[in-house]
């Protein structure tokens, strides 16, 4: 590894550049090539140094008795605890216990405290005389560093390995607002083909935990799995492409959803679930493949983090909802709650993750916006409230014995020649445009063969009335036709006017842009 | 009860105190747990499963397995796992009859014995965080009595499990220790 923090440029910002930039083109198949994409995602996020911390008045009032710039305290502070009191424990033999804010370690504990003049103990429990030894040790590092505080902030990680403490760097540029990595990008090399990630966002970090797919239907990709790694970003990808974990996932997305990585091709068998399949886990979705192991068909994607989280950060859930548009659109995989799947759900003896706080039902309206589309269902609850409602009569009983459904179930209703009673999705067009309608039912020998969709604008003109076979093709979404809508909430009802004897199945309408 | 407890604290000085020297005279560690074989050998155990869950904090790290250790006594064997910290993590214990699997690859793991122990620990991690296994030896043919073979099954998402092949499924008991943390498993030599 070529690249050190020795090169003195005018700026720290234009240091980092060129490190992050020299790693990231050096020719390491596991550096990364920071994506516009995503660097964009992240860029939208106000900076960490920018929100409000518990330790504002100690980083403050460290950063001046000990002229260390207080956003650089604050940022490593982000980096190393998200700004919490950490009560070491000996984590790896021959390796020290961190404490505090600042994650403090042995020797350089003891320098920094001493350099402060507080005890060892204060350091470890008071945060004020934390965070003072930890900007007394970063001056010292800087004025051994030639004022280079990057190179101090990297000395102040203990991290060796290379791309750890370009990761590192990267991480406090970030949290303190800089703009490294975009620079970069540019330069980036184009992808190797033998190692192009599927996700452009990606970066590729080759995992050799992979074989091949089964080659007969079983092995066709349809179903992405969400986990979480139970551990930071960093500990997550590089344990998983190393050959001894015998464990990976196709993608890994980091805390902020700054950084995605791919270890393994969509296209190859991931080593991410132990469980095989079992329908009854999965709203009874297809029951063909029980027994089938669950890598042979599914895309595995890790996200930093655990499954005892409390929440979510939203640039992850964006981050990761990109991916999954990426992914889904990619593979023909339908955007539903019975093909974008919790590990846990369908591995609950031994697993949990991501847990119980996974804000499911808004992720997947997350996934759908991202790839352009708006479903209506029939019940509220799986609807995203500002773009999109349903309003069935209570006529129309609710069900959920046929599987295949959008959400939780559907509604069904008798044909009846004089009927007006219809279930009516909305959605709202925000400007006015050209939409392509699906519907989505659930089929049988009892369904009608002339259910009638009518499509009618915010105006209230009908544009279409559209009849479907809903004896067969249930479980997929099957197009209605494309239109143009004014703004404003525009609706397609399903009407259950036909000759007695057959029912029709209210289930959900998908608006595609 | 007290005897057992003074037992096992002894045995665990002894193993404390004789570890290191064990290990490099005797890899295998067939030699530690005979040396510290302790007097109760008829403990009437158990072949339901034993479970103890704890807590799992987002921020902190998953406990380290840092050893593992074999050995045999009269009447039972026994197997020491230890972690780095001071305590050890939850864990479940359980003879199970379906395939064991690796909790990545799905794969079926195969171990010597008609029966299969699993031991399985969360949160906690058998590799540190450069990605060095820990510890390093991940499966151990270790012939004795009760256990004739233990195979590192997971070591993913903030969960360890073992499996451990033994001659028949015989009753067995669970202890924990501190300083250091340490979760040790006697398995009887006849069910």
């Amino acid at each position: 590894m070529t690249a050190r923090l020795k090169p003195r440029l005018g700026s720290a910002a234009e240091a980092t550049a060129l490190i992050a930039l020299v790693a990231a083109c050096h020719g390491a198949p596991v550096e990364p090539c920071p994506s516009p994409r995503v660097a964009g995602i992240a860029a939208q996020q106000a900076a960490p140094v920018a929100r409000p911390s518990p330790f504002d008045s100690a980083f403050a009032a460290a950063g001046a008795e000990f002229d260390v710039p207080p956003a650089l305290l604050k940022a490593i502070g982000w980096v190393e605890t998200r700004w919490q009191m950490v009560q070491g424990a000996e984590e790896f033999p021959g390796r020290a216990p961190v404490f505090g804010v600042m994650a403090l370690r042995g020797a350089a504990l003891e320098r920094g405290a001493a350099l402060a003049s507080v005890t060892p103990d204060a350091a470890r429990r008071d945060p004020v005389a934390n965070i003072r030894a930890a900007a007394a040790l970063l001056r010292a590092y800087a004025a051994e560093a030639g004022g280079d505080w990057d190179a101090a902030a990297v000395r102040f990680s203990g991290i060796d390995l290379p791309a750890g403490r370009v990761a590192y760097t990267r991480a406090i540029t970030r949290a303190q607002g800089r703009v490294g990595p975009a620079a970069a990008a540019a330069a980036c090399p184009p992808p190797n083909p033998g190692g192009a990630p599927d996700y452009a966002a990606a970066v590729w970090r080759a995992s050799p935990n992979f074989n091949q797919r089964p080659a007969d239907q079983t092995g066709t990709l349809h179903m992405v799995i969400i986990h979480t790694c139970e551990s930071s970003y960093a500990s997550c990808w590089s344990w998983l492409v190393n050959p001894v974990s015998q464990a990976s996932a196709h993608y890994v997305v980091d805390e902020e959803g700054g950084e995605i990585s791919q270890l393994v091709r969509e296209p190859d068998r991931a080593w991410h679930i132990a469980a095989l399949y079992d329908c009854a886990l999965n709203r009874r979705h297809d029951c063909g493949l029980n027994g089938v192991q669950s890598n042979d068909f599914t895309v595995g994607i890790e996200h930093a983090g655990f499954a005892s989280q409390t929440s979510f950060p939203a640039s992850q859930l964006e981050a990761s909802a990109a991916l999954v548009c990426d992914v889904t659109r990619d593979r023909g995989i339908p955007r539903d709650w019975q093909h974008i799947v919790g590990h846990g759900q369908l591995q609950p003896a031994d697993r949990t993750d991501p847990g119980p706080h996974w804000p499911w039902i808004a992720y997947l309206h997350r996934v759908q916006a991202r790839c352009g589309e708006v479903v209506v269902d029939d019940s509220a609850q799986f609807n995203d409230a500002s773009v999109a409602t349903a309003s069935v009569p209570a006529t129309w009983t609710a069900a959920d014995t046929t599987p295949d459904y959008y959400g939780g179930g559907y509604r069904w209703a008798p044909t009846q020649p004089a009927a007006t009673d219809a279930a009516v999705f909305s959605f709202l067009v925000t400007a006015a445009g050209s939409r392509t309608l699906d519907a989505r039912w659930t089929s049988g020998t009892n369904r009608s063969p002339r259910a009638e969709y009518a499509v009618i604008t915010s105006a209230g003109v009908t544009l279409a009335t559209v009849p479907v076979d809903q004896r067969t093709g249930g479980g997929s979404w099957h197009a209605l036709g494309t239109w143009t809508f004014p703004a404003g909430w525009n609706r397609v009802a399903l009407l259950r006017r036909d000759a007695s004897g057959t029912v029709v199945v209210a289930d959900a309408v998908r608006v595609r842009e | 009860m007290t005897t057992r407890i003074v037992g096992l604290l002894l045995v665990s000085a002894l193993i404390a105190c004789r570890r290191d020297k064990l290990r490099q005279a005797d890899p295998s560690g067939a030699a530690l747990s005979a040396a510290a074989a302790p007097q109760d050998t008829a403990f009437a155990g158990t072949t339901a499963s034993v479970h103890r869950a704890r807590p799992i904090r987002p921020g902190v790290p998953p406990a380290l397995l840092r050893a593992v250790e074999t050995g045999s006594g009269p009447g039972y064997d026994r197997v020491v796992f230890e972690f780095a910290g001071d305590s050890v993590p939850g864990y479940h214990v359980e003879y199970v009859t379906a395939a064991v699997r690796r909790c990545g690859s799905g794969d079926a793991v195969s171990v010597a014995g008609a029966a299969r122990l699993v031991v399985r620990f969360e949160p906690a991690r058998a590799h540190d965080e450069r990605g060095n296994p820990s510890p390093p030896e991940r499966e151990r043919a270790t012939r004795l009595p009760a256990v004739k073979d233990m195979k590192l099954v997971c070591d993913f998402e903030g969960q360890v499990e073992w499996v451990l092949g033994v001659a028949a499924a015989a009753p067995y008991r669970v202890s924990e220790t501190t300083g250091p943390a340490r979760l040790v498993v006697d398995i009887r030599h006849r069910p």
